[in-house]
Parts: C-alpha cells; structure tokens; sequence
C-alpha cells in the first residue's frame, strides 16, 4: 500500500517533498514548511490532516492557491499527525497525487504524456490549443512551469511522443533534482502530463497570436 | 445502506482556478462520506483543480471504483470531459485488474425536487406560497443541452406538486432569460432558486447581476451578503434569493444513492 511505502521511504531517509518538511516524531509523524524546520516551537500546531487542505488553499497574503505546486505555501503551521495514513492524507492535500504518481512511475505504472496529445485531445474551449506551434509551447512551459516561481513538479513530458524535454534545463526534468535549489533528499514530484492551468494558458497564447 | 469496504469512491467536480470556494461543497460530501466509514476509501478529482482526474485514479487502491460526478446534470462534462479524461469506456471499465463504475451525475437523483424545495423555503420562509412564483435558473448553453433539460424536469415536477402559484424556469445564457425575470414571472412574490451545485461566481456574481439586485459583479469578500439581504424589494415586486443547493448536508445521501442506483441498474454488466 502506498501508505507503507511511504513509512519505507521517511525511514530510508527521506525528509522532503516540495516546500514541505516531514519526520517520524514521539507521537507519529510531524510535518512543516521546510523553511520553518529550525523554528517549529513558534508555529501553530495542527492536529487533523485536513487543516492540511486549509493550509494548502491560501498563500501568505491570502491569494488562493489553485496550482499546488506554486512555491509560495505559507509558514508558521505545524501539524502532529498519529499516523503514517494521516501523513499520506495531509501529503495529498498539499501535493495532490504527488507520493502515487512517483511510486507509479517508479514501477513503470504510469508513463508521461507528451503535450502533443494533451492538447489534441481538448474539446469545446480547448480545442484551439492544438494550434499552439512547437515554439510557442516551449516557451510557455519555460516561462509557465519554471521551478523557482511558478511550479515546482518535474516535467517528464516532451512536446512531441518520444521527446525528453530538452528544451528546459536538465534540472527541470531530472527527478533526483530537488527543484527548491536545496540538496535535500526530497520525494520526486512529478509532472506526468501538461495541467489544465498549462492548458488553459496555452489556448491564451493561440488566441493571442491570432489575433 | 450503501456499505463498500472493499471499494473506492471518486467524487468529481468542477473546480476553478478563480473561486476558492468552488470545490468546497464536493470536499464537504467527501468528508461527510468518509467520516461514516463505507467506503475503503474516498476522494475527490476536478477538472480545474488537484488531484486532476488525470492523476486521481493512481492515488486509488481499490480494484473496485465508484466515480460519481458532483454535477446537476448529465451534459459536456458528464459526457465528454469526465469519460476522455478517466479514459472510461462506458458505465463499466475494465483496465489493469480494476472495475471503474461511472455512476450518474448527482443531478439526476429524484430528491433533488426536495433540495430545491427546502432552499426555497428557507430563503422566503413566511412568503404566502399561493401568491409566490418560484423561479428555478440554470445554466443552460449551446455547449450543454442538457442542463436546461435538467431544470426543466424539475419544474415540471415542482409545478404538479401545486405548492406555488407559478413554477418557472430560466437561464443564463439561452431564453428564458434570468434578466427578464420581471416579464416571465406574474406574482407580487417571487423565490430565485439556483440550480447549481457550488455557490460560485455564477450564483454569487453574475446571476444577481441578471436579477438587477446587484449593479456590478461583487466582490468575493461580500459573497454571503447577497443571501443575508433578502427580501429585494423592486418595482413593487419582493424578490428572495437563495443559495444554490450543492451545500445541503443531504447531498451525502444523494451521492450514496446514486452509487446504489448503479448498483441495481448495472448488475449485469459487472457481473459480465
Ligand atoms: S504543467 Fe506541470 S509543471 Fe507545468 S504548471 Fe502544470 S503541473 Fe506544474
């Protein structure tokens, strides 16, 4: 179960994933902003997984947050969670998918999908997007996906079908890169396949340029 | 009682990148369902937020998978975007040892005449209803015929029922429309009931912009303010506005219904 893996995974030595903290605790399992590792004693204590998704929900100046992987989480929050399910649980309210789609990948149970055939198969609105030039594209997702504001996931996607991403830097689609630029031994957070945010992004620019 | 212990419920909504409180009423049935422990597991999917359905059915465990769309009616999401991007193959799906059963969306189930009725209710509690036309709005689009179908069918219902002097429907974007509400409607009284599931921008900013009881799109900080100031009193007319009904704590049962009903009406199929 993904839960148990995850339990290997902190006792191999695994301490991160994204902007977060997390480490097996004299009650469980304790989980922060890794920023706030030094100074836990002045944050608010948590108790549920889900103040997780509350937590997760705003940034520090009170914008929603409705791309998980933006690095702009706020701090100050601790939550003391009993259990290793409770951990997972509060993982995926901060990283939605995060820890399955890594162990799935890992087992070569899910394979990237090129943003070729992410835009292809739009419908309705987003089916203009399939205008997007292979130019266009690679700038969007340079500017869009970049790790140091706007997403910290790892893209394994090309823009065509057997295509590594080698428009980024190697660092964006290397999954034993940590993408906060700090060495951690950090849990891969992979992007498997373009969001709807990208995608969304990607009809602006057809729409733009034909304009 | 639906009791799944060996199986995994998705609830799916719509979310948004604007609204933080899109999602929240598809959270809050998910909650609710996993506080009353009958499924082995449970989780919610969007299609503008994460867990993305694209991703969803990889935190899923169980071999066994209900998806229950957290929609008023059947239409573009229920029949383009949720099948393409779960890649379903019907109501039943085979794949990598897993059955995903693909129930209907919460709409269709027969209380929702009941949740449209008590929200009516609790926004004009002391109106005389013989002398109140109650006004049903939907979305209703070229893109999606059936939301409109959807409301109407309610109206019908509701109407057969008699406890209104009128019972009548209108849409945002297809005739009738919202904004000629004073037109289509004839009684001093009148209960806008929105058919829609979450309190999103549509319910808190364009359609009391329709009604002319909001002069510009509000701000999302005075969202509750709009149910607060009831009665709007205008050309002599009393206009009462209530929230839409995707928050009714009874929308947990109406969730677990609808899995029961995919039950019994698809027996065969996963027996096959
Ligand atoms: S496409 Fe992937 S990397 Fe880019 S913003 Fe979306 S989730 Fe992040």
């Amino acid at each position: 179960m993904i839960k148990d893996e995850l339990a290997r995974l902190i006792t191999d030595g695994y301490n991160a994933l994204g902007e977060l903290g997390f480490a097996e605790s004299s009650t469980g399992y304790r989980l922060y902003h890794w920023a706030d590792r030094n100074s836990l004693n002045q944050a608010r204590i948590y108790r549920s997984p889900k103040d997780a998704r509350e937590i997760a929900k705003y940034d520090s100046s009170g914008a929603y947050r409705p791309l998980k992987g933006v690095p702009n989480l706020p701090r100050g929050w601790v939550l003391e969670l009993p259990n290793i399910n409770d951990l997972k649980t509060a993982l995926d309210f901060f990283y939605p998918g995060a820890v399955a789609t890594w162990l799935a990948f890992r087992e070569g149970k899910a394979q990237p999908v090129c943003l070729r055939q992410t835009l292809n198969r739009q419908t309705g609105m987003y089916r203009v997007t399939g205008k997007l030039t292979d130019d266009q594209a690679q700038s969007l997702v340079k500017e869009a996906c970049r790790s140091d504001s706007r997403c910290l996931r790892t893209i394994l996607w090309g823009i065509e079908a057997d295509h590594p991403p080698d428009f980024l830097p190697a660092s964006k689609s290397d999954p034993t890169v940590d993408q906060t630029g700090q060495s951690r031994t950090t849990l891969p957070f992979l992007c498997l396949e373009a969001c709807n945010l990208l995608v969304a992004a990607a009809r602006t620019t057809v729409k733009k340029s034909s304009r | 009682m639906v009791e799944k212990w060996e199986s995994a419920l998705v609830l799916v909504g719509h979310g948004s990148t604007l609204n933080p409180d899109s999602s929240a009423p598809t959270f809050q049935h998910a909650d609710e369902i996993g506080r009353r422990e009958l499924f082995a597991e449970v989780y919610c999917a969007f299609w503008k937020e994460e867990p993305s359905l694209r991703e969803v059915l990889r935190m899923v465990e169980s071999d066994d998978i209900y998806i229950v769309p957290n929609f008023i009616s059947e239409g573009y999401f229920t029949e383009t975007i949720i099948p393409r991007e779960l890649e379903l193959t019907g109501p039943v799906t085979r794949r990598s040892g897993k059955v995903i059963k693909y129930c209907e969306p919460v709409g269709n189930d027969p209380r929702m005449v009941d949740l449209l009725l008590r929200r009516a209710q609790d926004a004009a509690p002391n109106v005389p209803r013989e002398k109140t036309s109650l006004l049903i709005v939907g979305h209703g689009t070229s893109l999606n015929q059936k939301s409109a179908e959807a409301a109407q069918q309610q109206v019908r219902v509701i109407r057969e029922k008699r406890l209104y002097a009128e019972v009548t429907e209108a849409y945002m974007e297809e005739p009738p429309f919202i904004a000629d509400w004073r037109k289509n409607t004839s009684q001093r009284h009148v209960v806008v009931v929105p058919f829609f599931i979450a309190d999103g921008l549509h319910s808190y900013q364009d359609i009391p912009v329709l009604l002319g009881i909001e002069s510009d799109r509000t701000a999302a900080a005075s969202q509750q303010e709009i149910f607060r100031r009831n009665p709007y009193n205008m050309d002599g007319r009393e206009l009462y506005y209530a929230s839409a009904i995707g928050t009714e704590p009874l929308m947990a049962d109406v969730i677990l219904d609808t899995v029961a009903r995919f039950d019994r009406r698809h027996l065969c199929d996963v027996a096959a």
